[in-house]
C-alpha cells in the first residue's frame, strides 16, 4: 500500500515537472474594464486593440505583480455613449455598473463621448479606479483636472486632445494658403464638446492667418441633411470645407451629399468615412484629394517613417482580418495596455494610489510615439519626433491611396489640388 | 432656388418615410412601430444580396422589398393576431419587435462606415444654378409615382377597395365578406414593402447604420401625427411643412436648430388639433 502511494506521488510529481508551466494563467487575473460605446467603429476597434495587446502580454506570461505573474482579463460594458441621443446619465449608469459589478483594477479606453467622459471623472475618482482614457478628446478633461488634481489623480489621457489634431489641420491649411493660394473656408462642425474644441482652434487659426470665413455651421450630431450648409458653401465660393464629425451616419451622408451637389471645395478635417482605409470602396473616387488627420499615428495608416505603426496594423489585420476602420485612437488603446502593464510592474502592486504614482512616471515608446504625461495627466503630443512625443499625421487621398503629407518628417508626398480647382 | 429644390427633396424624403406607416394605420388602425426597423433592415438585406451573394442591384432591391413585405405579413399573423384591437398592446409589440430588429442588426455588426448602397446613376444636372444629383431626382420621381400608384390602387383595385372598406367601417366591411385579418396582414405587408422601397431609393444618398431605424420612426410618427394619422393628403402636406421648415431653419437660423422643427410641430399640433391637420379620428371630440 505504501509503495502504491509512493508511486502515485512520484507520478504526480513527474507530471508536474513535465507539464507546461502556466503560472500566470492560473494566477488571479488583473481585470481591465472597458466601459465604452462598443458598437461604434472607435469602440469596437479600440476594444480589439486592447484584446490584441492583452493577448501579447498574456502570451509572455502576464504582468508581474510583486513577483507573481498574473494575466490580464478584459471585461466590457456598452455605454452606448457614441450613439446620438444617448443621455449622459444612461452612459454613466453602464460605467458605474461595470465598476461595481466587475471590480476592474484599471479602466482602459473609457468614455466615447467627451460629455460622458467629463461627467465620468467624478465617478472614477469616487471609486479610485486608475483610468487610461483613449477616445474622448475634449480639452475639458484638463480643465476639470486642474480644478482638483488630487481628486482626479486616477485619470490619465493616453491619447491626443482635440487641440492636437486641430493644430495639424491648421498647419495643413497654412500649406494650402501658402502653396496654392486658397483663402476662403467654410467650417462645418458636429455640435459636441470635442468637435467644437477642435473647430474652435481651427477657426481661430484661420482668422489669425487671413482666411476668409464663408460660414461657420454647427450641426446636431444626429444630422442627416447637409444641403443647407453645402449650398451656402457653394454660393459663397468656398475653396475649402473644413469639417469635424465623428458620427459615421452623418459623416457618410455629408460625403455623398458634397459629391452629389458638386461643391467645388476641398474637404479637410476629420470625417471618418473619408479617412477610413475602406473609404475608396465605400464612397468611391469622390474621396480623392480630401485631406484628413489621423490621431495619433498608427490608428489605421502604416507610416514608413514610424515602423511601429506598420507592425501594430499588421498584427491587427492578421488577428481580425481587416484594418481598423476608424482613423483615430486605436493605437492609443493598444499602447495604453502596455503602459498599464509597465506601471503595475513598477508599482509592484494593484493598489490604486501606488499605481497612479507609477503611471505618472510613464515613459513609453509605443505605436503612437513616446508617451509621457504632463502635470494634467495628459499625454504630451508634438509635431516633430515620435522619439520625443506622441504624434499625429495628415494624409491626402491620391490615386486611391492615403499619402501622408504633414508633418514634413512623415510626408511621403505633397498636398495636391484637384484638377477641378485649378 | 436652392431652398425650393432642397426643401422639396427633404419633404419627399419625409413623405417616403411615412407612406408605409400611414397606409397601414389608415387601413387597419395598426400603428406599426417597427416601421423604422423594417426600413433599415431592407437596406441591409439589399446590401447583403449585392455584396455577399453577388446579385445585381435591382434584383437585390426587388428581393429586399419582397422580403420586407413578407416580414410585415408574418408580423400580423405571428405577433398581432392575438392582441388585435388592443391599441396599447399593438403599440408595445410592434415597438418591441422594432427594437429587437435594430439591436440584432447592431449586434451582428451592421454599423460603422462600410455599409453603403450604390447610387442608381452617378452624376446630376443643374437647375437654375443649383446642382441636383440624379439620385435625388429619382427620390422625387419615386415619391410622386408611389402616391399616384397608391391612389389608383385604393380606388381601382379589388384589394384597394377592400382596404378602404375596412378603413371606413370594419364591421360593415365584414358583413360584406371582407376578411379583416387578411386585410390587416396585407396592410402591414404593403406598409413594410413601402418602407423597403423608401430605403432602396433614399439610402444610396448616404451610408447605412442600424440607428437610422430610430430616426425614420421618429420622422414617420411626426409627419403622421402632424398630418393626421390616417390621412394621405395630411401626410403629404405635413411632409412639406416639416421639410421646408427644416431647410428654411437651417438656412436662415442655424443648422443645429433643424431638429427642433419636427418636435415643435408635434407639440403645436397636439396642443391645437390633436387629430392632426387632416385627421378625423377625434374631430368630433375636438369640436365638443
Amino acid at each position: 500500500m505504501k509503495s502504491k502511494i509512493l508511486l502515485t506521488a512520484l507520478a504526480i510529481a513527474l507530471l508536474g515537472c513535465f507539464s507546461i508551466p502556466t503560472p500566470a494563467l492560473s494566477a488571479e487575473p488583473i481585470i481591465i474594464g472597458v466601459p465604452t460605446s462598443l458598437y461604434t467603429p472607435f469602440g469596437r476597434d479600440g476594444l480589439n486593440a486592447v484584446n490584441l495587446a492583452v493577448e501579447e502580454i498574456n502570451a509572455k506570461g502576464g504582468v508581474s505583480v510583486a513577483g507573481v505573474k498574473r494575466p490580464f482579463e478584459v471585461v466590457t460594458a456598452d455605454t452606448r455613449g457614441g450613439e446620438p441621443g444617448t443621455p449622459v446619465h444612461d452612459a454613466l449608469m453602464a460605467y458605474e455598473k461595470l465598476i461595481l459589478g466587475k471590480k476592474p483594477h484599471a479602466i482602459v479606453i473609457g468614455a466615447f463621448r467627451s460629455e460622458v467622459m467629463i461627467a465620468s471623472m467624478d465617478l472614477v475618482a469616487k471609486y479610485k479606479v486608475p483610468q487610461l482614457g483613449t477616445i474622448a478628446q475634449s480639452p475639458g478633461f484638463q480643465g476639470k483636472f486642474k480644478k482638483d488634481p488630487k481628486k482626479y489623480r486616477y485619470l490619465f489621457r493616453v491619447t491626443t486632445d482635440a487641440l492636437i489634431p486641430a493644430g495639424y489641420i491648421s498647419h495643413a491649411l497654412d500649406t494650402l494658403k501658402k502653396e496654392h493660394g486658397l483663402n476662403r473656408a467654410y467650417l462645418i462642425v458636429q455640435d459636441t464638446l470635442w468637435a467644437l474644441g477642435f473647430m474652435g482652434l481651427v477657426r481661430k487659426h484661420c482668422k489669425k492667418t487671413g482666411w476668409e470665413e464663408i460660414g461657420y455651421e454647427p450641426y446636431a450630431a444626429g444630422a442627416t441633411d447637409f444641403s443647407p450648409g453645402l449650398t451656402k458653401a457653394k454660393e459663397g465660393k468656398a475653396q475649402v470645407i473644413a469639417m469635424v464629425w465623428d458620427v459615421p451616419l452623418g459623416a457618410g451622408i455629408f460625403c455623398k451629399q458634397w459629391a452629389a451637389m458638386k461643391v467645388p471645395a476641398l474637404i479637410i478635417g476629420f470625417v471618418p468615412p473619408m479617412a477610413a482605409p475602406g473609404a475608396w470602396k465605400t464612397l468611391g473616387k469622390d474621396v480623392e484629394y480630401s485631406l484628413q488627420v489621423e490621431f495619433p499615428v498608427g490608428a489605421s495608416l502604416a507610416l514608413k517613417k514610424v515602423p511601429k505603426t506598420g507592425e501594430f496594423l499588421n498584427k491587427f489585420k492578421k488577428k481580425y482580418g481587416k484594418l481598423p476602420e476608424a482613423a483615430a485612437v486605436n493605437s492609443s488603446a493598444y499602447d495604453a495596455v502596455f503602459i498599464l502593464a509597465e506601471a503595475i510592474e513598477r508599482a509592484g502592486s494593484l493598489d490604486p494610489d501606488k499605481l497612479v504614482t507609477a503611471l505618472e512616471q510613464t515613459d513609453y515608446k509605443g505605436v503612437s510615439g513616446r508617451i509621457r504625461f504632463n502635470e494634467n495627466h495628459t499625454a504630451i503630443f508634438g509635431k516633430k519626433d515620435p522619439n520625443e512625443t506622441g504624434i499625429a499625421v495628415v494624409f491626402q487621398w491620391q490615386k486611391g491611396k492615403r499619402v501622408p503629407v504633414y508633418p514634413p518628417f512623415l510626408a511621403e508626398g505633397k498636398i495636391l489640388l484637384p484638377p477641378w480647382m485649378k | 432656388m436652392s431652398t425650393l429644390i432642397y426643401g422639396t427633396i427633404t419633404s419627399i424624403v419625409l413623405a417616403l418615410y411615412t407612406l408605409g406607416f400611414s397606409l397601414t394605420y389608415g387601413i387597419s388602425g395598426l400603428a406599426n412601430f417597427a416601421h423604422g426597423a423594417l426600413y433599415i433592415l431592407s437596406g441591409f438585406i439589399a446590401w447583403s444580396f449585392i455584396n455577399q451573394a453577388g446579385f445585381p442591384f435591382f434584383l437585390s432591391a426587388l428581393l429586399a422589398i419582397l422580403i420586407s413585405g413578407l416580414i410585415g405579413f408574418a408580423f400580423y399573423w405571428v405577433l398581432l393576431l392575438r392582441i388585435r384591437g388592443i391599441a396599447l398592446s399593438e403599440l408595445i409589440v410592434t415597438f418591441a419587435a422594432g427594437i429587437a430588429i435594430l439591436e440584432l442588426l447592431t449586434w451582428r455588426g451592421f454599423y460603422g462606415i462600410q455599409y453603403s448602397l450604390p447610387l442608381f446613376l452617378r452624376g446630376g444636372i443643374e437647375i437654375k444654378g443649383v446642382a441636383v444629383d440624379y439620385q435625388r431626382l429619382f427620390v422625387i420621381g419615386t415619391g410622386i409615382f408611389l402616391l399616384i400608384l397608391l391612389y389608383l390602387f385604393v380606388h381601382h383595385t379589388k384589394i384597394g377597395l377592400a382596404f378602404r372598406g375596412i378603413a371606413q367601417n370594419e364591421r360593415t366591411a365584414l358583413s360584406l365578406g371582407i376578411e379583416s385579418d387578411w386585410i390587416g396582414a396585407l396592410s402591414l405587408a404593403f406598409g413594410s414593402a413601402l418602407a423597403a422601397v423608401a430605403a432602396i431609393v433614399i439610402l444610396p444618398m448616404g451610408i447605412m447604420e442600424s440607428t437610422i431605424g430610430y430616426n425614420v420612426l421618429i420622422y414617420a410618427l411626426t409627419v403622421a401625427i402632424v398630418g393626421g394619422l390616417e390621412s394621405t393628403s395630411g401626410m403629404i402636406v405635413a411632409s412639406f411643412i416639416i421639410g421646408f421648415g427644416q431647410v428654411v431653419t437651417a438656412r436662415y437660423i442655424g443648422a443645429q436648430w433643424m431638429i427642433i422643427v419636427p418636435l415643435s410641430a408635434i407639440i403645436l399640433v397636439l396642443a391645437i388639433r390633436p387629430s392632426g391637420l387632416f385627421g378625423k379620428f377625434k374631430e368630433l371630440e375636438e369640436r365638443v
